[in-house]
């Protein structure tokens, strides 16, 4: 029995709701773009028809469905895309059940056709299934007719604009046969019927859709603690437009440990720090189910050497998609539940509440200066949360606010993936400057953090940059994507690498320093450093991992340097504040501004924003100083 | 200057001193403490600014450690100040002074409140400070 590829996005709760929404510029669209930018790979046939029944050439006109001509199976069909928008029709009769394989064969034979295939239903008119490259550019549709009947394919060239008189094809029609290949042992669709292989091997299968679900071949290998390995998949290397995704379970076959989908280019890779000595089970699936052409790949399962931040410790699990993560003046973590509509308070116990519901979307999170938590949502508003969980709208000028950060000065940046932009903003939320973001490339600006100096720091995919005196400045890139990063005091850089499940360490220039610096994380795509009971930062370093509903924390004692103080840091004592209040010099407009920003926001400084400044740094009477 | 001279010198200096002495009960002024009392018609305030002057003023504290005070002077008989912690009716601070016998000449007004929210109050009325011994 083959699983259900939706039961099997439904078991490893896969596609994020972040894929889903936003649909316009969102990061994920962008991360996606980055990922199909992927460089061309060389060439590779998947599958060659050596000795066809016969040989059909085509007889124009065949345009249509009332002029296509006809093949059988097993036959190779010929032609030639001739003028540029020519369709060549072909038909064939098909008895239900029958898996039909058609294959495109051009960039063999010389041909510069870059063909698209469309097969329809035997009205002649719905579209069953399309394809325009698979093995390279040459097409090829898999699909299991429901019905008996005859059946039209129609093969043109893409964008009907590359046709010609040397735009010759070959068309092989067959049954897709879904045996077991390589040293896959089938059927293998569940972990009782896994594959065994050991740490060190590598197994071969082929993904081949039986039916609408799909297929899912799972593997299984003995892991001893304490040994950290990686899952590493070969298939779109091979030159296949495939896209086959990899999930590891624990030993009772269902508790999903790691998940990866785009780790080494198209094809997935993650790395897993066992931490009990157990069974553990490897799915290998693709998304596409019917209509997707099986394709051949390999599993290579290996041991690898951890990083100094594993092994790794789940703090807290069960949250729908935890993205933004942001640290209170007390310790207690702050997790914006993207699926929920919330924010999600961890005390330092582990205990988990909702402090904030009703917030759509929420993605980047941070304390402002007044210690009301800033979120931005996908409705595009930034919502200003007060100490208390009552959530108001505070910033809405932008069209979608991103990702957030708050200053030392008070002041409040955010990117805006709308139109490109890094925004900053009072600490009362009023518009001070807008930066265009368009020229870091990629799809910045992204995930956002204050650096040592003050600057702010954007993802742009792939590369960091910073604004530096008004100008974008290139820091440093990387292979793999990089999200939400964080600096500890020294300016080091701890950078999530969500696309190939780990954290690696950078130091202020770029230059790893570890490399992994902790792979037990699945797909880490916020980072930020802990705070003790008093508010000092220390150095333990937590992370959300939205595909599988988790937060972490990676081993402290592979942390060396308490992370950089985030946020507001208070610009004067109360006492000058207070002097400020009752008469005395000391305070600039600017300070006074600020003041009102962080209080009652009524354009000037009262005795309002006096309390709201102590509030700020625990000096109300009863707070803990 | 002989002996009888000296003896009248003395005499009239201590007889000056009496003669100038603006203690209308003819005794010490009396150092000691007077309390700034509250009269709010609101259950929830927060914060307050103030001024009370008339008199010289040595310093001021808070009536206890639920209120936070700052203060600052302005001339000798001028202080002005901020608490702020749950105000309400009654004692706020205890006001140090040179004389405790010129309560009456002290004056002590609101100048600002605000709730515990941190919106400032837009009237004042209702609100009383006075100056007791």
């Amino acid at each position: 029995m083959r699983i259900a590829i939706f039961a099997l996005l439904a078991l490893i709760g896969t596609t994020p709701a972040l894929a889903q929404s936003p649909s316009v510029s969102s990061w994920r669209d962008a991360v996606r773009r980055l990922r199909d930018a992927r460089p061309v790979q060389p060439l590779q046939r998947a599958r060659v028809v050596a000795s066809p029944t016969s040989i059909v050439d085509e007889s124009e006109p065949n345009d249509s469905v009332r002029t296509a001509d006809s093949v059988a199976l097993g036959d190779q069909a010929r032609g030639v895309v001739n003028p540029a928008n020519d369709v060549d029709t072909w038909f064939v009769d098909l008895t239900a059940g029958q898996f039909l394989s058609v294959d495109v064969d051009a960039a063999e034979l010389g041909s510069p056709l870059d063909a698209t295939l469309v097969l329809l239903a035997p009205d002649g008119r719905t579209v069953l299934a399309f394809n325009d490259d698979f093995d390279d550019f040459d097409s090829r549709i898999s699909f299991r007719v429901p019905t008996s009947g005859r059946y039209f394919v129609m093969i043109s060239s893409f964008g009907r604009l590359g046709g010609g008189p040397t735009a010759r094809y070959a068309l092989n029609l067959g049954l897709v046969d879904c045996k077991a290949v390589g040293t896959e042992q089938e059927p293998n669709d569940a972990p009782a019927t896994a594959t065994r292989m050991a740490i060190g091997e590598s197994g071969t299968g082929q993904l081949c859709s039986q039916n609408a679900g799909g297929d899912v071949d799972y593997w299984s290998f003995a892991g001893q603690a304490g040994t950290t390995i990686e899952l590493d998949i070969d298939a779109a290397s091979t030159g296949l437009l495939v896209d086959p995704f990899v999930a590891l379970f624990a030993s009772d076959g269902t508790t999903r440990l790691a998940f990866n989908n785009d780790g080494d280019g198209a094809d997935p890779r993650l790395q897993f720090s066992i931490v009990a000595t157990g069974t553990y089970y490897v799915a290998v699936t693709d998304v596409m189910g019917n209509g997707s052409n099986p394709f051949p790949y390999t599993l290579h399962v290996r041991s690898i050497v951890p990083g100094p931040g594993d092994p790794i410790t789940v703090r807290t699990e069960g949250i729908g998609l935890p993205l933004g993560l942001a640290v209170g003046s007390t310790g207690d973590l702050f997790v914006g539940d993207v699926t929920g509509n919330r924010i999600v308070r961890i005390s330092s116990q582990g205990t988990v509440t909702t402090f904030a519901a009703g917030i759509q979307s929420p993605f980047g999170i941070a304390f402002d200066a007044s210690g009301s938590l800033l979120v931005a949502s996908v409705d595009g508003k930034v919502y200003r949360v007060t100490p208390q969980g009552q959530a108001t709208p505070f910033i809405t000028d932008t069209g979608f606010p991103f990702w957030i950060a708050v200053a030392p000065d008070g002041r409040i940046w955010l990117t805006d993936v709308l139109d490109r932009s890094l925004r900053r903003y009072s600490s009362a939320g009023q518009l001070e400057a807008r930066f265009d973001g368009i020229p870091v490339g990629g799809s910045g600006p992204g995930p956002l953090a204050i650096s040592p100096s003050g600057e702010p720091y954007i993802s742009q995919g792939t590369e960091i940059w910073k604004l530096a005196n008004g100008q974008f400045e290139r820091v440093f890139g990387d292979a793999a994507i990089i999200w939400a990063f964080a600096f500890d005091v020294a300016g080091n850089i701890y950078a999530p690498l969500p696309t190939v499940g780990r954290i690696k360490l950078f130091d202020p220039t770029g230059t790893p320093l570890s490399d992994p610096f902790a792979v037990g994380p699945d797909a880490p795509q916020a980072l930020a450093f802990g705070r003790d009971g008093a508010g000092s930062t220390v150095a333990r370093l937590f992370a959300t991992e939205p595909l599988i509903g988790r937060v972490i924390e990676v081993n402290p004692a592979g942390v060396t340097k308490r992370g950089l103080p985030v946020g507001f840091t208070a610009p004067f004592t109360p006492e000058a504040a207070a002097a400020g209040l009752l008469g005395g010099a000391g305070l600039s407009a600017a300070d006074r501004q600020f003041l009102d920003g962080i209080g009652n926001r009524n354009g000037r400084f009262d005795v309002g924003d006096f309390q709201a400044y102590l509030r700020t740094l625990n000096g109300l009477p009863g707070s803990v100083p | 200057m002989n002996g009888s001279r000296w003896v009248f010198a003395i005499i009239a200096i201590l007889l000056l001193g009496v003669a100038c002495s603006n203690d209308a009960t003819g005794g010490q002024m009396q150092a000691g403490t007077l309390t700034l009392r509250l009269t709010t018609p609101h259950p929830d305030d927060g914060a307050m600014t103030f001024q009370v002057s008339g008199a010289p003023i040595d310093s001021a504290v808070a009536i206890n450690g639920s209120l936070r005070l700052f203060t600052r002077r302005e001339g000798s008989s001028t202080v002005v100040g901020a608490v702020v912690g749950a105000l309400a009716n009654g004692a706020l601070i205890t006001l140090d002074v040179p004389d405790v016998g010129a309560a009456a000449r002290y004056t002590a007004t609101v100048l600002e409140v605000a709730d515990r929210q941190d919106a400032l109050r837009a009237s004042l009325t209702g609100y009383v400070l006075t100056v007791t011994p």
